[in-house]
């Protein structure tokens, strides 16, 4: 039992990282209905700045977490132009490919520049852990799930309370109708993309700081790992996506705790092929959410 | 009030729109009538600057606003109730309301405006924080006319507000209509239903395949004809 909840708490506490990330694809994907494969890749790029700097600078966390950020924005925006903007009017497979062309690009970029492939990237606080009757906190883990718990609900106030969040659910929901009403879509779903890479590259500092370093081949895991929770949660419903980062964390957790490591990593795979069994529109199913699954199988 | 002139608006090599003229007067109920396909949603959809016309002007209160961003359009005093509603439904009613209201930046009005709405409307009142998507067909429609007032419109543009509705329930849109309408609302009408359209109307169009084939007062026109050309299309242009 206890190694049960000490599970739970490890999963809900990753979880919470991949609850960012599935509320960034989830806003890209809601704006524009397109699918960005370079997702991943893009935040990547900004734990490897992040961690170049730290090894450049020994900088402290904020040089790095301002780092990684702002080369996740800039990332984000250069995929934003090539693979969505230029590709407006053309068919959403365009974009789709497009963006699986330049997380190749990304990747290779990153290769060359660091050939090492593996960085090492600082703490968030320092590394040690306590207990709290028979469970085991560690600070790392910790700090990551207050951090992450901060901007979800941050972003959630965001969409709920602005001008712009208001857009954004708008032009999710009807872009037609939001356009009628004077919402400059395409600005908004730039903006958009924008906030969800700004959102990408703080699961990955997250998640890079707890590990304390980065590999080049966890770009295809975050790109999956935040399709993956946004479908279980439900398309396009951002209170989905954290739900489904939770709920994979937490399975994934428990399958290594009783399976081990290898099936950790189909673990997600065969969730998602439950999900989409049981409940194909995910777990928050919203009425569109069930069409755009349906839409999404068919590419 | 507004003068469209020689409208052609096209998907890709298709002419949805082949050179539409119409006028709608002010102070008036403007209806315009065709069958399915004939081209109604396309020039509501010009009009309100979502599609841009390959030609043709439409003027409204002496500004050619053809081609002009939405967000111009809605600032020049016009509102679009859009094809099946497409209200938010995610979104409570209040925030489908504020959305409508997206072009404004006082924040006064805005509430002032709102409260207009809850008290024209009183059933949206009652499920202000109702997701829109739980409302009635009914209800949405009234959301959705209610969400296009929130910029004062002088002219407003409804595309088939009846349809989908229950009988009692399109007797209720109608009788919004002419309230608005007395009230100084200028009203632009596509309707499938003909027979509650022109008890409406002050003037009425017809259009068929892209063209304007009817222009005149209700009761020019023997009602029959107009049904069997608003629903099947005249034999003529078929
Ligand atoms: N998005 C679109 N792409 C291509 N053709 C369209 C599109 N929308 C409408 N059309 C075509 O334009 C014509 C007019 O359609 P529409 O304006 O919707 O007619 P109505 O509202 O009178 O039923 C039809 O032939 C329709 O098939
Ligand atoms: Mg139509």
């Amino acid at each position: 039992m206890v190694t049960f909840l000490q599970s739970l708490i490890d999963g809900v506490t990753i979880g919470s990282a991949y609850a960012l990330l599935a509320l960034g694809f989830t806003l890209i994907f809601g704006v524009l209905r397109r699918l960005n494969l370079a997702y991943g890749s893009s935040i990547l790029v900004g734990a490897f700045a992040g961690a170049a700097v730290f090894a450049q600078w020994k900088a402290g966390g904020w040089a790095v977490a301002a780092a990684t950020l702002a080369a996740a924005v800039a990332a984000g925006v250069y995929v934003e132009r090539l693979c969505f903007w230029a590709m407006r009017k053309g068919a959403a497979i365009a974009s789709m490919v497009s963006s699986f062309a330049v997380w190749m690009q990304l990747e290779e970029f990153l290769a060359l520049l660091f050939p090492g492939r593996t960085l090492s990237f600082p703490p968030l606080v320092e590394r040690s852990v306590f207990e709290l009757g028979p469970f085991q906190f560690r600070t790392e883990y910790v700090a990551m799930l207050a951090i992450a718990t901060l901007l979800v609900v941050a972003l959630e106030w965001t969409m709920r309370a602005t001008r712009f969040g208001l857009a954004v659910r708008a032009v999710t929901e009807h872009p037609e109708a939001a356009r009628a009403m004077g919402v400059p879509v395409a600005r908004i779903a730039f903006w958009a993309f924008v906030l969800a890479s700004a959102i990408g590259g703080a699961a990955a500092y997250l998640m890079a700081s707890a590990e304390e370093q980065v590999t080049l081949h966890s770009g295809m895991q975050l790109t999956f790992t935040g399709l993956i929770a946004m479908m279980i949660g439900g398309i396009g419903s951002l209170r989905g996506a954290v739900a489904g980062g939770l709920v994979l964390g937490v399975v994934e957790t428990l399958v290594q705790a009783h399976f081990g490591a290898t099936a950790r990593e189909i673990a997600a795979f065969g969730l998602l092929f439950l999900l989409l069994v049981l409940r194909p529109g995910g777990l928050l199913a919203q009425d569109f959410a069930v069409r755009e699954a349906a839409a999404l199988r068919r590419v | 009030m507004l003068e469209v002139s020689d409208i052609v608006t096209s998907y890709g090599k298709i002419e949805a729109l082949k050179g539409v003229s119409l006028e709608v007067e002010p102070g008036k109920i403007t209806c315009l009538l065709g069958p399915n396909g004939a081209g109604k949603t396309t020039l509501m959809m010009t009009v309100a600057g979502i599609l841009k016309p390959r030609r043709g002007s439409v003027r409204f209160e002496g500004r050619d606003l053809a081609g002009q961003a939405p967000r111009r359009i809605v600032e020049a005093g016009i509102a679009l109730v859009p094809e099946n509603r497409l209200v938010f439904p995610n979104m409570t009613v209040a925030e489908n309301l504020a959305a409508g209201a997206f072009t404004r930046s006082d924040g006064a009005g805005i509430a002032e405006d709102m409260e207009r709405m809850y008290a024209r409307f009183p059933r949206l009142k009652e499920r202000s924080t109702q997701a829109a998507g739980t409302l009635s067909g009914g209800e949405q429609q009234m959301l959705a006319v209610a969400r296009a007032l929130m910029v004062r419109p002088k002219l407003l543009l409804m595309d088939e507000p009846s349809v989908g509705l229950a009988p009692l329930v399109v007797e209720e849109i109608f009788r919004i209509i002419r309230d608005l309408n007395r009230d100084g609302t200028t009203i632009f009408l596509v309707e499938q239903n003909a027979h509650m359209a022109l008890q409406v109307a002050h003037h009425f169009y017809l259009l068929e395949l892209g063209k304007v084939t009817f222009s005149g007062a209700p009761g020019q026109l023997a009602e029959a004809e107009v049904i069997q050309r608003a629903y099947l299309g005249s034999k003529k242009t078929q």
